[in-house]
């Protein structure tokens, strides 16, 4: 518990936070807090999935109370005004206006995004048109920020197709034309390959130039040690500073034994074509790809290389068009939107889906749980659990069976640094027990932590 | 204490407009329905056919409008978000059925869903939206937009008085929603279009004709048929959607907390 | 490569309704049969003609079958008979409703549909959010327009990821109940949660605003097609009501 005594008057927000429950919680999510953030400075708060970093991030841009919902202690301080939370008072907040102010850029840019505008420019002038400035006020503010920011090829896109990382590079601008004082950005980089890191990292960087204060939830703080003002680590619902950021290192032990050169073959691909129904050419052509018994194969490659299809059609999703492909063993797949497939009320009716009560995988069940480190969630909502949680009980749906090859779909994306821990040991125990694990993904580190071998799709 | 990051309580003049929007609309609705029940105009293709049938129709679509504008600057922004996907559930859901050869529209889940949650008036709101959006697809639609609305309020009202806290409660207030419905969209399927718009239900306004029904009361009896039995099987269908929610999510709803809509939960 | 119409969405809504009330006040079949003629060239001069043809077709036809069905089949009029079954009684005077009825709604449908194909969606969005009716009435149109392809596509890989887990084998009504509780209930709650994760962001972000609003795109306007406007607002109220006071006059 550090409480640091900063002159009044120069930070640009500020947090004294006693407790903060949500509605209906039995305990409160944080408590004692105590955060300043200075002018145009770089403040770092990192944590697991599920220690409230989203809530800290959604209670600093005046989200969250819900009013008449969440209960809140303590007192904010926004642009030389103070807000007061107790039980007395619960004030209702104008959010529309503290955004001016504070913005956040939610872990899900498309949540962010409208959805009702045709064009990139449109999306961008959203909040403009909202407060009724005249068109050429708009029109001038959306083109000096489009080439302050680098978006200016952006502009006439709609917004539907772009990227992953193109959507969180508009959000950002998006965000940014309101021309607030502190901008509050939850994971960021969570998700994207390696040219979209570098993309909005730059644009980052160039908002915090231009003076804006950030403050960034991130699930490790690595990529930001080097210029970060201040650090801090949220656990247990409090901050606690980290004096030398240098210190949390990534354990990065590759432990892998080669698989005997004489272990039997468990797929066997040649020249395989796939093709999607109705599409005008094969997504992917000419495949040879083998795997044996014990061995972990990456896919590499850039986006629409084909990674997913292959996964797709080994699990027996699609099926070849030209080509041999021979498989040993049950596959079990796991998708990378994986919270597509979860429909049941808790997570042990979730995982024991489509398992009769007298089969013999019904042990597996609470095993699975168990090894994923689920158990305490078992009567909860999948979709109460935390983001990390939730990708990790999806792939306890597929684990439960007990596939033979494990096939797995950008299986980091979503997990923090304990669900990576707990996502290397199943891939261990699953080449320990004689299967092959086939993974996609764009997480590099991991790759080269895990993989025996990768395979680079050519497109 | 600042008072410019702080939102100011609504103005009453608002609220007035508001109501006498909401007002002109219902009493549009209700006269055209009994002017049209009492005089039950003959000849619906000469003479005054096509004046009653522009009429019915004008009518109909101004009541359903009206009550949008008077419910619409009410809502709250987590309903508007809500109740585009609750019309694109409306269609998608409905295709389910589609296949099955049970002559049930099934077009209403998002909108009693919404009803359930959100509450009467914006369940209303969400019948009319869904019914002006569709008629960009299919024109024929639009006078039915009242019906739509009744469908949503009814949602909200049988939410309201605890329908939804028992399982089997919930189809019966969708059977009194389907009469009540039928009824009341009869006289536009009748007066607009002189019978309706599928081969089945044609079939049937016909069977009643020939028993000696006026064409008025055979389409009400067509849609005492068809209305209650679907509306039934939407409202149990919505109701378990709504209980596979996790409690975050509808516990998020005033309208769910206040009315204690979905009773005291047992498993969480 | 459809043609694009550079008129302003209300004028063309506006001419649409006149048109209509017109019509179906006048009742004349040569004029209904026209005016659809005439929406059948438009459409093919823009270039939606197949679209037009076949949407109103299937529309139309189970109208058609079903008025015949209820008044070219069953006739209660007084009139002679032309075949008689049973119940079922086939007049000239029976037909005629039948065919009059339907042409009737033929040019709502064709007026309508040529309507919907020309109209840019965006265009009528903003239009409608620089009118006086509630900015939640544009935002709720644009939204309800482009999310029903997103959920639909989301439908798709929902369908995809429980066929991987084996599910929904199972045979009889139980087995169908259980095939769409897997395909309706993850979809139900992934596009809830969304929709409840999205509204702060777009409090946030200023909506609904709370006096007029701006939008950054050009709605193109003039003032001949206000004149139209108005014009045509004017005739598809007073249109009718003179139409129909003269053919009542005429029939005495």
């Amino acid at each position: 518990m550090d409480r640091k005594l900063i002159p009044q008057g120069t930070a640009v927000l500020g947090l004294d936070l006693r407790t903060f429950s949500y509605l209906d919680a039995p305990e409160p999510v944080l408590r004692d807090i105590h955060l300043e953030v200075q002018p145009g400075s770089l403040t770092v708060i990192s944590g697991h999935s599920g220690s409230g970093k989203s809530t800290l991030g959604a209670i600093l841009a005046g989200l969250l109370p819900r009013h008449s919902m969440d209960q809140l202690a303590g007192t904010l301080s926004v642009d030389g005004s103070l807000v007061e939370f107790s039980d007395s008072a619960s004030p209702r907040i104008d959010i529309a206006r503290w955004s001016q102010h504070v913005g956040l850029l939610p872990q899900d840019a498309r949540h962010y995004l409208s959805g009702i505008r045709g064009t990139v420019a449109e999306e961008l002038a959203f909040s403009l048109e909202n407060a009724g400035m005249p068109r050429e006020q708009m029109h001038q503010k959306v083109t000096a920020l489009a080439q302050r920011l680098r978006l200016d090829h952006l502009l006439q896109r709609h917004p539907d197709q772009l990227s992953g990382g193109q959507e969180r590079l508009v959000a950002l601008a998006a965000l940014a034309i309101s021309e607030p004082e502190v901008l509050v950005l939850d994971e960021p980089l969570a998700g994207l390959d390696q040219p979209a890191t570098a993309l909005v990292s730059e644009l980052i960087s160039l908002l915090r130039a231009q003076g804006t204060a950030l403050v960034i939830l991130a699930g490790t703080h690595h990529f930001w040690a080097q210029e970060a003002d201040a650090f801090w680590l949220l656990d247990q619902g409090t901050l606690q500073c980290i004096p030398d950021a240098a210190q949390h290192q990534i354990r990065t032990e590759t432990q892998h034994q080669h698989p005997a050169g004489g272990a039997p073959l468990m797929l066997n691909m040649e020249s395989v074509r796939l093709c999607y129904p109705g599409a005008s050419g094969p997504a992917v052509q000419d495949l040879d790809l083998q795997i044996r018994s014990g061995e972990c194969l990456g896919l590499a490659g850039p986006n629409g290389s084909g990674k997913t299809t292959v996964l797709k059609a080994i699990a027996g999703l699609l099926q070849p068009v030209a080509g041999t492909m021979s498989l040993i063993g049950t596959t079990g797949l796991l998708l990378q939107n994986s919270a597509d497939q979860l429909f049941e009320r808790t997570v042990l009716r979730e995982v024991s889906f489509g398992i009769p009560k007298k089969s013999s995988l019904h042990q597996r069940i609470a095993e699975v749980l168990v090894q994923l480190g689920l158990e305490s969630y078992a009567q909860t909502h999948p979709f109460e659990l935390p983001a990390s949680a939730r990708r990790l009980l999806a792939l306890a749906t597929v684990l439960v069976h007990e596939p033979k090859i494990l096939l797995l779909d950008e299986p980091t994306e979503g997990l923090d640094e304990l669900g990576e821990a707990k996502l290397r040991e199943i891939i261990a125990a699953v080449l320990a027990r004689g299967g092959a694990v086939i993974l996609s993904t764009h997480d590099g580190k991991f790759m080269d932590s895990v993989a025996h071998r990768v395979h680079h799709m050519n497109q | 204490m600042s008072s410019n990051l702080l939102l100011p309580d609504e103005s009453s003049s608002q609220t007035i407009r508001r109501r006498l929007l909401a007002i002109a609309g219902t009493v549009i609705l209700v006269a055209t329905y009994l002017i049209l029940i009492i005089t039950q105009p003959m000849g619906i293709v000469e003479g005054l056919g096509q004046g009653v049938a522009l009429g019915t129709f004008a009518a109909y679509l101004a009541a359903a409008v009206l009550l949008l504008l008077a419910v619409l600057p009410d809502l709250p922004v987590s309903t508007l978000t809500l109740i585009p996907v609750a019309l694109a559930l409306n269609i998608i859901l409905g295709q389910f059925v589609g296949s099955v050869m049970i002559p049930l529209y099934i077009d209403s889940i998002g909108t009693v869903i919404v009803g359930f949650l959100a509450g009467r008036r914006a369940g209303a709101a969400t019948g009319v939206l869904s019914t002006l959006v569709w008629s960009l697809f299919a024109p024929t639609v639009l006078p039915f937009a009242a019906g739509a609305a009744l469908v949503g309020f009814l949602a909200g009202t049988a939410a309201r008085f605890g329908a939804l806290r028992r399982i089997y409660l919930a189809p019966v207030a969708g059977l009194v929603a389907g009469v009540l419905v039928g009824v009341v969209s009869s006289p536009v399927a009748t007066f607009v279009y002189g019978g309706t718009s599928g081969v089945g239900t044609g079939a049937l306004v016909a069977a009643f004709s020939s028993m000696g029904d006026s064409l008025l009361s055979a389409v009400t009896k067509q849609a005492l048929i068809s209305d209650p039995g679907d509306k039934a099987v939407v409202f149990l269908v919505a109701a378990l959607l709504v209980y596979a929610l996790p409690k975050r999510l509808s516990g998020s709803f005033a309208f769910v907390r206040r009315y204690r809509v979905l009773g005291k939960r047992v498993s969480k | 490569m459809p043609r694009t119409i550079k008129l302003h969405p209300f004028t063309i809504l506006a001419i649409a309704v006149a048109v209509i009330t017109m019509t179906t006040a006048a009742s004349l079949w040569w004029l209904s049969c026209a005016v659809m003629a005439l929406c059948l060239l438009i459409a093919g001069w823009s270039g939606h003609l197949k679209k037009l043809a076949v949407l109103s077709g299937a529309m139309l036809l189970p109208t058609f079958l079903s008025l015949l069905l209820i008044h070219g089949l069953i006739s209660r009029d007084q009139s002679p008979a032309i075949a008689q079954w049973g119940p079922l009684r086939v007049t000239l005077k029976g037909l005629e409703v039948a065919l009059s009825l339907g042409l009737r709604t033929a040019v709502f449908v064709v007026v309508g549909l040529l309507c919907g194909l020309l109209i840019d969606r965006h265009q009528l969005v903003a239009a409608i959010d620089l009118s006086p009716v509630p900015p939640q009435l544009g935002y709720l149109l644009a939204a309800s327009l482009f999310l029903l392809p997103q959920m639909a596509e989301k439908q798709r890989r929902i369908g995809e990821a429980q066929a991987l887990r084996g599910a929904g084998t199972g045979n009889g009504l139980a087995g169908w109940f259980q095939r769409v509780r897997l395909r309706a209930v993850p979809l139900v709650l992934a596009s809830m949660q969304d929709a409840q994760d999205r509204a702060v962001h777009l409090s946030a972000r200023g909506f609904p605003a709370s006096g007029a609003n701006t939008r950054l795109r050009t709605v193109p306007d003039s003032p001949v097609q206000r004149v139209i406007r108005w014009t045509a607002a004017i005739c598809a109220v007073l249109g009718p009501i003179l139409i129909l006071l003269l053919s009542a006059m005429g029939g005495n």
